[in-house]
């Protein structure tokens, strides 16, 4: 099936691939910005001696975690302008990738956090820390290290999940695949140029993660 | 330094501290033992606020630890501690580990309190270890760093949770003679552990915890020789014969 590909047209095609390209990486980014702040909001809720901050933190998480991320996308698609919301298609994909994400990503540092042992805060509360100083100086750097693998998971997910903003006529790469499938009648054409267009994007992603890991590994002799 | 008046404490049903009375004065050495779980952690916990106590007073360094407008942070950079289990923040090498609370805590520039810092690797023998980071220090050298880490603060008490209890047998000297010459210089302290020799050096007094209670105080001399308690005594059988 490969060899009967029609190149011919998917090269035609490769101006609007790259656009749509293009499109994704920044949406994604966009999105992925937003989780980080969201998450890293929520799980310093969640772990904040107030019962209530720490119960709408809890809250979100599982509102996120319970509902497919389409429901999401139309629930803000449809639901803001009711409201008198109105904003661009791609602004409200951002929210809803970021939404959905910060969720997970407040997991995900959570979980490191708890893995930073009760005698480490003993040793920091002991010698005077504020709360602050304990996050910022000893918990944080030790609880984020681990974290970063299933971080950048989470950004390869977020990438894929990107997709569903073509449903919500933003274009991004998706769209931009559908195009040469509904322009040309050539849908494999298009799905596999979208599919080779992904697979750059996360190893893009990888060679980050790697860099990443590779400038901080566990500090010791070399 | 330290005064306990009729202090309880209770996790839950649990009577962990059962009225205790207690005074540590300025240069005094006071060793803590007794059996696992009769409180002595709980009571040494307290004098830094670790642990907060239901009924009693407590005043330390003339912090009042009841009152509930204590400003524990400025009395834990007062106070000391060191763990049985180290708990050297392990992303930090020693001289980081040393300087840390001196420089965000106290204030100090990082050039003074590396001067500080380095002084103190120094005196407790690790001179040659600064840059290591924990995972690459023995436990008895990590415990070291621990020590000076507590005193780079320059507290005015120090509290030891059974120091030497996690290290190999090798390795307990080198703590305790850091402990030794800390005693001698002058240091307040009160020093939870089971190291007998330890306490006939350089303890003033020695205490004996049972359920929560303080059973037994006493001078060493008298503490080894003629505990009055029945407890004591066969406590220290117990420590000293096997
Ligand atoms: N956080 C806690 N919650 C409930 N019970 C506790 C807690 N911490 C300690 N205890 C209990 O309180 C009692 C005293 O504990 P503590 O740690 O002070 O004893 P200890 O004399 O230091 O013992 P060890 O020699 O084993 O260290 C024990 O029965 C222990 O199980
Ligand atoms: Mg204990």
């Amino acid at each position: 099936m490969l060899g009967s590909l029609n190149t011919r047209v998917m090269l035609e095609y490769l101006p609007a691939i790259w656009q749509g390209f293009l499109s994704t990486l920044m949406l994604s980014a966009a999105g992925f910005a937003g989780a980080l702040a969201l998450g890293i909001v929520a799980c310093a809720l969640s772990i904040q001696p107030l019962r209530w901050l720490r119960l709408s933190a809890t809250a979100y998480v599982d509102a996120i975690r319970a509902t497919p991320l389409l429901a999401q996308l139309y629930f803000l698609y449809f639901g803001l302008p009711r409201l008198g919301v109105v904003l661009p298609e791609a602004l409200i994909g951002v929210v809803a990738l970021s939404l959905n994400s910060g969720a997970y990503v407040a997991e995900i540092i959570r979980s490191g956090i708890l893995a930073i042992s009760r005698g480490q805060v003993e040793a920091a509360i002991s010698s005077g820390m504020t709360y602050l100083q304990r996050m910022r100086l000893i918990i944080l750097p030790q609880a984020l290290r681990p974290t970063i693998s299933p971080l950048i998971g989470q950004a390869i997910v977020l990438v894929k999940d990107s997709s569903l903003l073509s449903l919500i006529s933003v274009v991004e790469l998706t769209r931009a695949g559908q195009m040469i499938a509904i322009d040309r009648f050539m849908p494999v054409e298009g799905l596999v140029a979208t599919a080779l267009a992904y697979l750059l994007l996360y190893y893009l992603l990888k060679l980050v993660a790697g860099a990443w890991s590779h400038q901080n590994r566990l500090p010791g002799p070399a | 330094m330290i005064e306990f008046t009729d202090v309880h404490k209770w996790f839950g049903s649990l009577h962990v501290l059962n009225d205790i009375s207690l005074t540590v004065t300025k240069g005094e050495v006071v060793v803590v033992c007794g059996r696992s779980g009769s409180g002595k952690s709980t009571l040494i916990r307290c004098i830094n606020g670790l642990e907060p106590f239901q009924k009693g007073r407590l005043v330390v360094d003339g912090f009042d630890l009841g009152s509930s407008s204590v400003r524990l942070r400025e009395l834990r950079m007062e106070v000391g501690f060191v763990f049985q289990s180290f708990n050297l923040y392990p992303h930090k090498t020693a001289l980081e580990n040393v300087t840390i609370a001196p420089i965000h805590v106290r204030g100090l520039s990082k050039a003074e309190a590396e001067v500080r810092g380095r002084a103190l690797l120094e005196k407790v023998g690790l001179g040659d270890r600064m840059q290591n980071y924990p995972h690459q220090l023995s436990g008895g050298q990590q415990q070291r760093v621990a020590i000076a880490r507590s005193l780079c603060m320059q507290p005015k008490i120090m509290l030891f949770d059974e120091p030497t209890s996690a290290l190999d047998p090798e390795m307990i000297n080198e703590v305790l003679e850091v402990m030794v010459s800390l005693a001698r210089e002058g240091m307040t302290m009160m020093v939870v552990t089971h190291e007998m020799g330890f306490a006939r050096k350089v303890a003033d007094r020695v205490i004996f915890m049972d359920r929560g209670a303080i059973v037994e105080t006493a001078d060493p001399e008298t503490f080894f020789t003629a505990a009055k308690s029945e407890r004591t005594r066969d406590f220290l059988s117990k420590v000293l014969h096997h």
